[in-house]
């Protein structure tokens, strides 16, 4: 077992790590100041109306929902598919997948029309919708994933790991399904109706969450001095590269099954051709910025070995992922709603005409907000709790394999 | 179309089709049916625009205020867009004054709640064009009701599609399922709503078919407001007006391909 | 709702010991001037007796909303718009419309001082819609109003008690 090698300690309290904090706290108090307007003035001071019902926000929660059941991936890659090399991952991979799910809960939540409410969400369900069968699966992962943390770090529990684990890792697939589906339920809309929405989100989940967490992982071992080793970089390196094509895989097993039915031509050509800013975002950010070059960096000779190449490429692959998320989410309602096909409709209710939206400060506040506290979170964990191993060097990792 | 309105078309004489004179013997049944009776209908095609207004008391029955919604009905409504000279416009007005809508003063054009609004369609091949008023179709299996997270957004027993919005917290999922774009999300403060119709800042809300009137005996605002053109009545009735009505000339649903029975039903669209 | 309920039970046991701090105090300890003066003519009882309105008014309102959102019950004797119609004065004395935020309408008076956030107003009407009708009676049933008397029966603190200082009243 790996532990008997690795070992992990909590970073020091220095003038960095106050910095750190008090920065991430900055942004917290940001977003929760955008969340107090919201709830005294109402949604009209946003960007969002009633043809754009779901903006930026639900960009930056979604983003931060489908990244931590992301991050967990590394934990599970070590617990359930026995990849020692990863199991010393697996600490710091629980802990941003919790923070992360966290941060994009309370955007989520933040952003309702009634956030006061909130104790209604968790007493009255309605088991036929998918929304409420997410809020059962968010809070079963915060669980989970909290007891999978407790089996790493205390040997009394040695025993529940296994178990502990493979349930996190079932659980967060149910999770990121119940994510895609909330749109791939959605028969009223051109752009959502797909059953392969909830795979597709699946392998975003995989390449965002690795993405953040390749982010994370450099940034806490450079700041705390703590050597990193590039046998753990180059297996992180590739996987990323693995998970990057994957998204490509189902992105285009999605826009070419809509192509060939009639019906959705419409929408596949907003999207791919006449929609203007999410056509260029899906295919300048989400394909060539967030998708190929990514893929070059990793698979560039000349940069082979090079982190600040992998570096890039990690945040790259955040840049396209947020991107796509755009294009999902606003470019599709944004598509107006097909009321009578094969006619043109015209109203006082912008029906058949191609919605606009532009954020408003107080959405990027807010949704910057739950980013914030996602990384206070990480920050404050791995100060009071030992999940940083004390070096990840390659004679270390190599004796855990 | 469904099944039960090509069989419903089958059985009549396809009347919308062409030439005058199915045109007219259309509107003489549609008179027919709007009178109840064949005398009346005579009586009526005689002196054009009059119409009783005495026949809608037989279309909705008073409950008495201590018993529920009953769960033996379903309301429902047929809009002839023939028949509207207005495209519908005198029903959006009449549910803007029974509900309070429309003039929001901090919102802007896109965050103003519409009830109910005409729609001008247009055939992007023949160029044939009508306008028809789109509101809250009531579905029987409505998208709103099956994605709503906490319940709020319900059918009442009596078929009718409502938010409850002591539940509602206002996360417009029912927004994004709606396939009719028939709700609105109240986007500031309010003041001074009317009694029997509240609406309040961060809840959503659509027609909820003037569910205070219906309780109390009477037919929504909008089809008060268009008698000659909207038949108001229970579809689980065969001898309502309505079920007649639809019987003899059918009654089509906006996006009928997607299943969901509506329970506002058209004519000539 | 619930929410303001759990909030407002949060803050009985700061409140007890303020009002005997109060008490002890002695000296102009008299409530606050709870601000009936421009509500409508007060009935000699309400729908349920008044003590209990005082303590229970929340579970007959919620129940009712229930009944009537849900089922389609549309019975009278609970609902807000009744009590708004009988208890709350549609102006203020200067003649202006009354609001809910205002501290003379009815239901803000005993709120505010007792520390309880409600929603209500958000979506129903704080003020009575019955303008036109000055004369207007509470329909208790079929053949039963509301008596209205014009005697006035401003709270005093034993009042105030029963409504804050009985954790049965706020549950």
């Amino acid at each position: 077992m790996s532990s008997k090698i690795i070992t992990y300690s909590e970073v020091g309290a220095g003038k960095g790590f106050y910095t750190l904090l008090a920065i991430f706290a900055a942004i917290c108090a940001v977003g929760f100041f955008a969340f107090l307007y919201l709830e005294h003035e109402g949604h009209y001071v946003t960007g969002m109306n009633n043809q754009i019902v779901w903006g930026l926000p639900h960009v930056f929660a979604i983003f931060l929902i489908v990244a931590a059941s992301g991050a967990l991936n590394i934990g599970s890659i070590g617990t359930v598919f026995r990849k020692k090399i990863y199991q010393p991952l697996g600490r710091l991979s629980a802990l941003l997948a919790i923070s992360l799910l966290v941060g994009g809960l309370v955007v989520l939540v933040l952003d309702l029309g009634h956030a006061d409410r909130l104790i209604i969400a968790m007493t009255h369900y309605n088991f036929k919708s998918i929304f409420a069968w997410n809020i059962i699966l968010y809070n079963g992962f915060l669980g989970l994933v909290g007891f999978y943390i407790w089996t790493m770090m205390d040997r009394k529990l040695k025993e529940a790991y296994p178990y502990a684990g493979f349930m996190a890792f079932t659980w967060r697939l149910l999770l990121t399904m119940g994510t895609g589906s909330i749109f791939g339920f959605l028969v009223a809309r051109q752009f959502y109706d797909a059953a392969i929405m909830a795979p597709l989100f699946i392998a975003m989940s995989f390449s965002l969450g690795l993405a953040v967490f390749i982010l994370v992982l450099f940034a806490s071992y450079k700041w705390t001095g703590r050597e990193l080793g590039d046998l753990i970089i180059n297996r992180l390196r590739y996987l990323l590269a693995i998970f990057i094509a994957a998204v490509l895989f189902f992105e285009l097993m999605r826009h070419l099954s809509n192509l060939y039915a009639t019906e959705h031509h419409g929408v596949e050509w907003f999207i791919l051709r006449d929609g203007g800013v999410y056509t260029q975002l899906f295919w300048i950010v989400q394909i060539f910025l967030g998708s190929l070059v990514p893929l070059s960096l990793i698979f560039c000779r000349f940069l082979a070995g090079n982190r600040l190449s992998l570096v890039i490429a990690a945040g790259l692959v955040i840049l396209g992922g947020f991107a796509q998320l755009y294009v999902i989410l606003i470019g599709g309602q944004a598509f107006p709603l097909v009321l009578f096909p094969g006619a043109d409709v015209e109203s006082s209710y912008f029906d058949g005409v191609t919605n606009s939206y532009s954020p408003s400060i107080w959405e990027i506040m807010l949704g910057l907000g739950g980013v914030g506290l996602a990384f206070l979170m990480v920050t404050i964990g791995v100060k009071v709790l030992r999940f940083l191993p004390e070096s990840l060097s390659d004679g270390i990792v190599d004796k855990a394999r | 179309m469904s099944n039960s309105s090509v069989n419903n078309m089958s059985q009549t004489a396809q009347p919308s089709a062409d030439g005058n004179n199915q045109v007219d013997a259309y509107r003489r049944r549609f008179m027919g049916a709007i009178t109840g009776t064949v005398a009346a209908a005579a009586a009526i095609t005689l002196v054009p625009g009059v119409f009783l207004r005495e026949v809608h008391a037989a279309d909705v029955t008073p409950r008495p205020e201590d018993q529920p919604a009953d769960a033996k009905i379903r309301w429902g409504m047929l809009i002839d867009t023939r028949r509207l000279t207005d495209g519908g416009e005198s029903m959006v007005e009449a549910c803007k004054k029974e509900h309070g809508w429309g003039n929001d003063p901090k919102a802007r054009p896109d965050q103003q709640a519409q009830w109910i609004r005409t729609v001008k369609v247009t055939d992007k091949l023949t160029k044939n064009s009508f306008t028809l008023p789109v509101m809250c179709q009531h579905c029987e299996t409505a998208p709103c009701v099956d994605v709503c997270p906490t319940g709020a957004s319900m059918k009442r027993a009596d078929g009718i599609v409502q938010v409850n919005k002591h539940t509602c917290i206002g996360c417009r999922y029912c927004m994004m399922a709606c396939p009719y774009k028939a709700r609105s999300f109240v986007h500031e403060p309010l003041t001074d709503q009317l009694p029997h119709s509240p609406r309040g800042m961060g809840t959503v809300e659509s027609c909820n078919m003037c569910v205070h009137r219906v309780d109390k005996g009477q037919i929504p605002a909008c089809a008060e407001a268009a008698p000659q053109a909207v038949i108001f009545g229970d579809l689980n009735d065969p001898e309502s007006r309505i079920s007649r009505a639809m019987k003899a000339l059918g009654g089509e649903q906006i996006r009928g391909d997607l299943g969901l029975n509506t329970g506002v039903r058209y004519l000539n669209i | 709702m619930m929410f303001s309920k759990i909030k407002s039970m949060l803050l009985l046991p700061l409140m007890l010991p303020m009002l005997l701090v109060a008490f002890l105090a002695g000296c102009d300890a008299s409530p606050p001037e709870i601000n009936l003066a421009t509500a409508k003519e007060k009935a000699e009882q309400c729908v349920e007796p008044t003590e209990d309105m005082r303590r229970n008014h929340m579970v007959y309102l919620n129940e009712h909303r229930d009944e009537t959102v849900i089922a389609g019950i549309r019975t009278k004797k609970h609902s807000l718009n009744e009590c708004i119609n009988c208890h709350v004065s549609a102006t203020k004395a200067d003649g202006e419309a009354l609001h809910y935020p205002d501290q003379e309408h009815f239901c803000a008076s005993c709120h505010t001082y007792a520390g309880v956030k409600i929603d209500c107003f958000q979506c129903h009407a704080d003020r009575p819609q019955v303008l036109d009708n000055s004369d207007y009676k509470h329909k208790l049933s079929a053949n039963s109003y509301h008596e209205m008397s014009a005697k006035k029966q401003p709270l005093n603190m034993a009042d105030m008690l029963l409504v804050t200082g009985d954790k049965g009243a706020v549950q």
